[in-house]
């Protein structure tokens, strides 16, 4: 409108409010602005927060036309870029391994990178160039979808605070000298590793979280550990080497994490700490243990069920408790029954007076009514003087013995006055 | 503002905080929602200012007493501890319903008081404003000057975004440029005599060797032959080829002058030296040239050499011509006109060409020429 009189009120602002107002913008946007007035023309090069993605560029049908206009675009943002880069972020289906990201790695690696992303196409893994390990100042790294090759003069990432890797090709001996050459390291993930038999040495690890076949798991010196989230597939290589072991996963996975506060595990990893349990127990107590979730546990496998006692029984603060019942054996009903269900194990294999005096809410879900079940839904119920819900959730396959279930629930005596038991019905 | 009616309405124990803007305003503020701010909050604690009228906090510049106004209003919302996060954003969301300039200034002072969630949710307001926009919906919002030239628009843009506005604009600037250079060459052609385009290279050759000029011939050449036909006679000798063979002629030209004719002893060494770096098509052109150097430069004979090598250029390399005819024009007309034809490497060379031509030319002929050649040559290797 009134360009003339109308004063121009943006461009004079600090160049901090800027780049703040550059970074919430895609970067094309953000690059676009040069062509507003002779002001803007590079108020967009100074960024040190760059995040690149598909929509870069106009996607089209031709993918190779598509991957050439993305390296085009990225090699001229680096080119007329102006000051250090501290964040950089490429998500990307369409680009795989590329002689120019190898470029881009190593310019990043002379501008005090300090955040790098990387998520690559999933066709040719892209191997990680020598400079990458030459990021002084890097603390935080991201990859997924390439491989790694730390050569032998690496000594570390000193800065380090956040590593992810997800899909890495990466040398087990590799993976566990890069993690103990990294002191600052705070958060860990790892995903998708195949067979890896890992020793973690992270002083000052306090995140956690493993996906993938993991053969072994020990965490040494790892005191300061906060949270931890496993989840354990299976192969029958792993299902050998699990019958073959002889120490204590318990004791090798939760021996030395005194100030754990949640503990998530998944699929098979309740079954792993169950192996070794019963050779000598270390007397843990984890006071900050608040809330414990585990998935796919079996109750019929006797030892999964005193994993989770040993757990519970021995984190005097537990708040918030979460079980779900694996659903392997369709039948689980007419198995069960077979057994003979010790119906006093629990009285039997807890100390005596056992109280849950901070357990607020539990939440069971898949259920399928068998004794096991039904009775450590007792014994918790019997024992936690403040609980306030208990949510009973039956599995999807359970189709008529679900009142029997809810009888069974009403039954049950309740040690705190304000316990809810709720049956979700979906 | 409504710390009046708060005084009126809880008149009890409540401490405040007073706050001077730039323009010399003292307000009171419950103290805490003044101390939500960090930096008041800093000034509290390390200097004790703020307690009494006498000692307030003076805020900075950029925070006048209407946008101190919004801030409070801000502050007074998020410091209550149990609101929920919908709630909160309900709030942010009508917040930030204010005209463009308010916004601005808003952002400025919140980011002088380091008001740091209020400096992002304003931010991002900004930023909505900004994304998807044309630039010119982008400078009316704003009221920027579009003061950018054309070139300027696209040259760091170019090969950044494949933007179809930027390619129309691109091709329709190419187009434009074009039709200047149509226009010039069309206007040079009047100025010096008709332009012979449909001449061939044998003509050419035959003109340069002596033969009988073309009835289209330009007629300032006359001088030029005679001085060709001087050179060239003993070169055509001990060649024994004339007219007849003018490709043979072509390649014959240099392997004369490489045996050392006696003739032209002074520029003899110097075509050798040129004749070493040029290539094939050029030496003609270098004999060509240095049959001038024994005569005086007047304006009409540099308007013929120019004129002369222009052509010969168009004939070889059919680039050549719009550039040459750019900087003959340049030089005659006096006349800057924008040239950029397939990136901003070709226009440094154009600017090194110019600066050369008009500054040897009434220094040294030959090496005024020499350089010319040379350039041609250097430019040849950059459009490839």
């Amino acid at each position: 409108m009134d360009n003339v009189l109308g004063r121009d009120f943006i461009s004079d602002l600090p160049q901090s409010i800027i780049e703040t107002i550059l970074t919430k913008l895609p970067i094309r946007d953000a690059v676009r602005t040069s062509i507003l007035s002779s002001k803007w023309r590079y108020k967009w090069a100074t960024l040190t927060q760059v995040e690149f993605d598909d929509r870069c560029v106009t996607l089209s049908n031709d993918k190779v036309l598509v991957e050439n206009n993305l390296v085009k675009f990225i090699t001229q943002f680096l080119f007329l870029h102006n000051g250090p880069v501290h964040k950089f972020m490429l998500t990307t289906a369409y680009l795989q391994s590329s002689p120019e990201i190898d470029q881009w790695l190593l310019f990043l690696s002379r501008k005090d990178i300090r955040e790098l992303v990387l998520e690559l196409g999933e066709q040719e893994w892209f191997r990680a160039p020598s400079c990458l390990f030459s990021c002084r100042k890097l603390t935080r790294l991201e990859l997924v979808r390439c491989e790694l090759d730390p050569p032998l003069t690496f000594k570390g990432f000193l800065c380090l605070k956040y590593l992810s890797l997800q899909q890495v090709l990466i040398a087990p001996d590799a993976i566990e000298s890069l993690i103990s050459s990294c002191p600052l390291l705070e958060s860990l993930t790892l995903s998708y590793f195949d067979s890896l038999a890992l020793t973690i040495h992270a002083p000052n690890l306090k995140y956690l979280c493993l996906e993938g076949e993991f053969k072994d798991i020990c965490l040494e010196n790892t005191t300061l550990l906060v949270a931890i989230s496993v989840a354990m597939y299976m192969t029958d290589d792993i299902a050998e080497h699990f019958e073959q072991s002889s120490s204590c996963n318990f004791d090798k996975f939760l021996g030395g994490v005194p100030c754990l506060e949640r503990l998530i595990g998944h699929i098979y990893f309740t079954k792993y700490l169950s192996i070794g349990n019963d050779l000598g127990k270390l007397p843990i107590t984890y006071c900050h243990l608040k809330i414990v979730e585990l998935y796919q546990v079996s109750f019929e496998d006797m030892k999964e069920i005193l994993v989770v006692l040993r757990l519970i029984v021995n984190s005097p603060n537990l708040q918030e408790l979460h079980i779900s019942v694996s659903n392997n054996n369709g039948s689980s009903n007419t198995t069960a029954a077979a057994e003979a269900p010790d119906l006093d194990f629990w009285e039997k294999e807890c100390p005596s007076g056992c109280m849950f005096k901070q357990l607020k809410t539990v939440k069971m879900t898949d259920m399928f009514g068998i004794p096991h079940e039904m009775d450590f839904i007792k014994f918790l119920l019997g024992n936690s003087p403040v609980l306030e819900i208990m949510s009973v959730a039956p599995s999807v396959y359970v189709t008529e013995g679900r009142l029997n279930m809810l009888i069974e629930l009403a039954r049950f005596r309740r040690a705190s006055a304000k316990a809810e038991i709720i049956f979700i019905q979906d | 503002m409504s710390e009046g009616a708060m005084a009126v309405v809880k008149p009890e124990m409540k401490s405040y905080i007073w706050l001077q803007t730039a323009d010399g305003l003292i307000q009171q503020v419950e103290e805490e929602v003044a101390m939500f701010c960090p930096m008041i909050c800093r000034e509290v604690l390390q200097t004790g200012m703020g307690s009494s009228k006498t000692y307030a906090i003076s805020l900075p510049q950029r925070v006048n007493p209407a946008i101190l106004g919004l801030i409070l209003d801000y502050c007074r919302f998020h410091q209550v501890p149990g609101r929920s996060n919908k709630e909160r954003k309900t709030f942010d969301e009508k917040f930030i319903r204010l005209d463009t300039k308010k916004l601005c200034e808003l952002t400025s002072a919140a980011d002088s008081l380091q008001l740091r969630p209020l400096v992002d949710l304003t931010s991002r307001a900004l930023a909505r404003m900004i994304e998807g926009k044309t630039p010119e919906e982008i400078r009316e919002t704003f009221h920027l000057p579009d003061d950018l030239t054309e070139e300027e628009k696209l040259e760091p843009l170019r090969n950044m975004t494949d933007d179809p506005r930027i390619r129309l604009l691109n091709r329709l600037y190419a187009r434009k440029r074009k039709e200047l250079k149509e226009r010039e060459k069309l206007k040079n052609v009047e100025v010096e005599e008709e332009r012979v385009d449909e001449r061939s290279v044998d003509d050419l050759l035959s003109f340069i060797n002596g033969g009988d000029g073309d009835s289209k011939g330009v007629r300032c050449t006359k001088n030029k032959k005679k001085n060709r036909r001087r050179k060239d006679q003993p070169r055509d000798s001990s060649s024994n080829n004339e007219n007849g063979n003018h490709q043979k002629e072509l390649n014959g030209l240099p392997s004369a002058c490489q045996n050392g004719e006696v003739d032209d002893v002074p520029s003899q060494s110097k075509t050798l030296n040129l004749q070493d770096s040029a290539s094939v098509p050029f030496s003609p052109k270098l004999e060509f040239d240095d049959g001038d150097i024994d005569d005086e430069l007047d304006p009409a004979m540099k308007e013929e050499l120019d004129r002369e090598v222009e052509d010969f250029a168009r004939r070889l390399n059919s680039v050549w011509p719009e550039r040459m005819q750019e900087i003959l024009s340049l030089g005659q007309e006096r006349r800057l006109v924008p040239i950029s034809m397939n990136g901003n490497g070709s226009l440094k060379t154009y600017t090194g060409m110019l600066l050369i031509k008009l500054n040897l030319r009434q220094l040294c002929p030959f090496s005024y020429l020499s350089l010319l050649v040379f350039f041609f040559f250097f430019e040849n290797f950059n459009l490839d």
